[in-house]
């Protein structure tokens, strides 16, 4: 790989860092710092597909009344993805983000888990309603598990900020393991940029029927846990870097400073 | 004026950027950054803002802070001994008048600092301009704390100033970045929050400068006043905004068990109404 590949791949590479909501943003600044076209081009796909997956992006499925996440679990083979609750696959663009080409994808079902999930996607549904005002759900069959994503965005960049919840929930119906990690990512770019970025694993031994209740109770302890951690920045960590005044309560009285400490010798300079 | 051209726009580009990307690792975000943009590390290195570093000064048996400011080649100035380290020969040094007034601006500051922040490192550089002076004004607070809380706090202000007569104008651009880790409440799993950032503000103000120590005092209220503001607005955006953002993307309460409240209350509401009128 030459230099100059090496120093595109490493821009292409920022993607993958870019706050919720803000990927055209970071896209158009590497196309500026890249400045060619063309061999970004050459580098850019891979990237694009994994920060779409990474994301959780919502689409809507090509000729059905339905929609459902990008990610590394329902992908079928390059660039094409299954929706399990319509039973269609499709092809993604993902530099255009444009699905097409939708095809009977019946073949892709897997027996031995579906009933499972169809039943959690049902329940997730109506959780994810229920505590998430712009929440989506996407339940498949992933390597001998059931794996749920959760993704809910909110963006405002009118108002400097943009934010997301992320989550994937991984059940195996054999061992009886449920596994999950949450991610949430807040940006505030109001004269500077300012983010928060919480993340937590969890793991339990559940029955099948009782999975949905786990995520809902895990998910609201880990909201809980970050509403704990913004106490104790804002009262712990903040004041112990710096008082809001001194000790007096008062000002600092600069003429005294100024005067008592080095006004002698300012003055002794200006007499040379 | 000069066309606006490829290294212009890649720099619009690449401080667009470092705008977005997480402030947690501004300094890994810049080296990378580097490795694309070689031909514009100058630029970059004086343009983007990075967590101050500390050294320390044997001579003077002090610690100091080191950034672009106090550089020249690869050797930093200590503001108390002013000597370049590693040493250089011909280092850049402020006038003697203005190494007076340096010397007297750090005094001042390490005050400051011992009463804002009780602990921590500070440093004032000065220098000449054409027919006036610049300078900067930089604090650092490390908070190792406990394991459930640890932070950090670096202060950059820069100023201008323009001397004309008894009076002068100060031109004021603070930054403040802020980095502070802590765990939830739930002992034992894992739920370690990194709320981070950095904020800019300006200020510009004429004052009288009419003896010696004017321009310490003159600078001294300006930096105080501008950290009092941002200390606030950190508050409220740190503590305040980004938190509310967060309970707006997940709601801790039913949301159709709160849409029925509101539904009851509104029918309350309206009987209440219909029984006075």
């Amino acid at each position: 790989m030459s230099t100059t590949d090496d120093r595109i791949a490493k821009a292409a590479g920022f993607l993958l860092y870019s706050p919720p909501g803000e990927v055209d943003d970071v896209f158009n600044d590497i196309r500026g710092i890249v400045n060619d076209d063309d061999a970004l081009q050459q580098h850019i796909g891979p990237v694009l597909a994994e920060s779409n997956m990474q994301q959780f992006l919502a689409v809507d499925v090509p000729e059905q009344q339905s929609s459902v996440l990008i990610t590394p679990y329902n992908q079928v083979e390059e660039g094409r993805y299954l929706d399990p609750n319509t039973r269609t696959v499709f092809r993604f663009d993902h530099l255009r983000r444009e699905a097409s080409d939708a095809q009977d994808g019946s073949d892709l079902v897997v027996p031995e888990t579906e009933e499972l999930r169809a039943a959690l996607q049902k329940a997730l549904s109506s959780y994810v309603a229920a505590h998430y005002s712009s929440g989506t759900v996407s339940v498949f069959s992933h390597e001998g598990s059931v794996v749920s994503c959760i993704v809910s965005n909110r963006f405002s960049p009118n108002n400097y900020w943009n934010g997301s919840w992320r989550s994937v929930w991984s059940f195996n119906p054999e061992s009886g393991q449920l596994n999950g990690s949450t991610k949430v990512r807040v940006h505030y770019f109001e004269e500077g940029n300012v983010q928060l970025d919480t993340q937590s694993d969890f793991a339990a031994d559940v029955k099948a029927d009782r999975v949905k209740d786990m995520i809902a109770k895990f998910e609201g302890e880990f909201q809980q846990g970050i509403n704990d951690g913004y106490v104790m920045l804002a009262e712990r960590t903040f004041r112990g870097l710096r008082r809001t005044l001194p000790v007096t309560r008062n000002k600092i009285d600069w003429e005294k400073i100024a005067n008592y400490k080095i006004g002698g010798e300012l003055a002794n300079a200006d007499n040379n | 004026m000069a066309d606006y051209d490829e290294n212009d726009q890649q720099m619009d580009c690449a401080l667009d950027l470092m705008r977005r990307l997480p402030p947690q690792n501004v300094e890994e975000n810049l080296i990378a950054l580097l490795e694309v943009l070689p031909e514009l590390t100058e630029d970059l290195l004086s343009a983007v803002d990075q967590p101050l570093k500390i050294r320390q000064d044997a001579q003077a048996g002090k610690e100091y802070l080191v950034c672009d400011y106090n550089r020249d080649g690869d050797s930093y100035r200590s503001p108390w001994s002013n000597e370049y380290d590693p040493p250089l020969a011909d280092g850049n040094v402020p006038s003697d008048r203005l190494r007076k007034l340096e010397m007297a601006a750090n005094e001042a500051f390490d005050t400051y600092k011992e009463l804002y922040y009780e602990g921590g490192v500070s440093s004032v550089y000065l220098w000449d301009m054409d027919d006036s002076f610049a300078g900067v004004v930089l604090i650092k607070k490390v908070n190792d704390g406990t394991v459930r809380s640890k932070g950090s706090w670096d202060s950059i202000h820069v100023i201008e100033v323009v001397e004309k007569g008894r009076q002068a104008r100060y031109k004021l651009t603070s930054t403040v970045m802020l980095y502070t880790v802590a765990s939830g409440a739930k002992g034992d799993r894992q739920n370690e929050i990194n709320l981070s950032g950095s904020l800019t503000r300006q200020d510009e103000r004429d004052l009288p400068n009419e003896d010696a120590s004017a321009h310490i005092v003159n600078m001294g209220r300006m930096v105080e006043d501008m950290e009092f503001k941002m200390r606030n607005a950190l508050q409220e955006v740190y503590f305040g905004k980004t938190r509310d953002i967060v309970n707006g993307l997940r709601s801790a309460s039913d949301l159709s068990e709160s849409k029925n409240r509101e539904r009851l209350q509104r029918d309350l509401f309206g009987q209440l109404k219909s029984r006075k009128d």
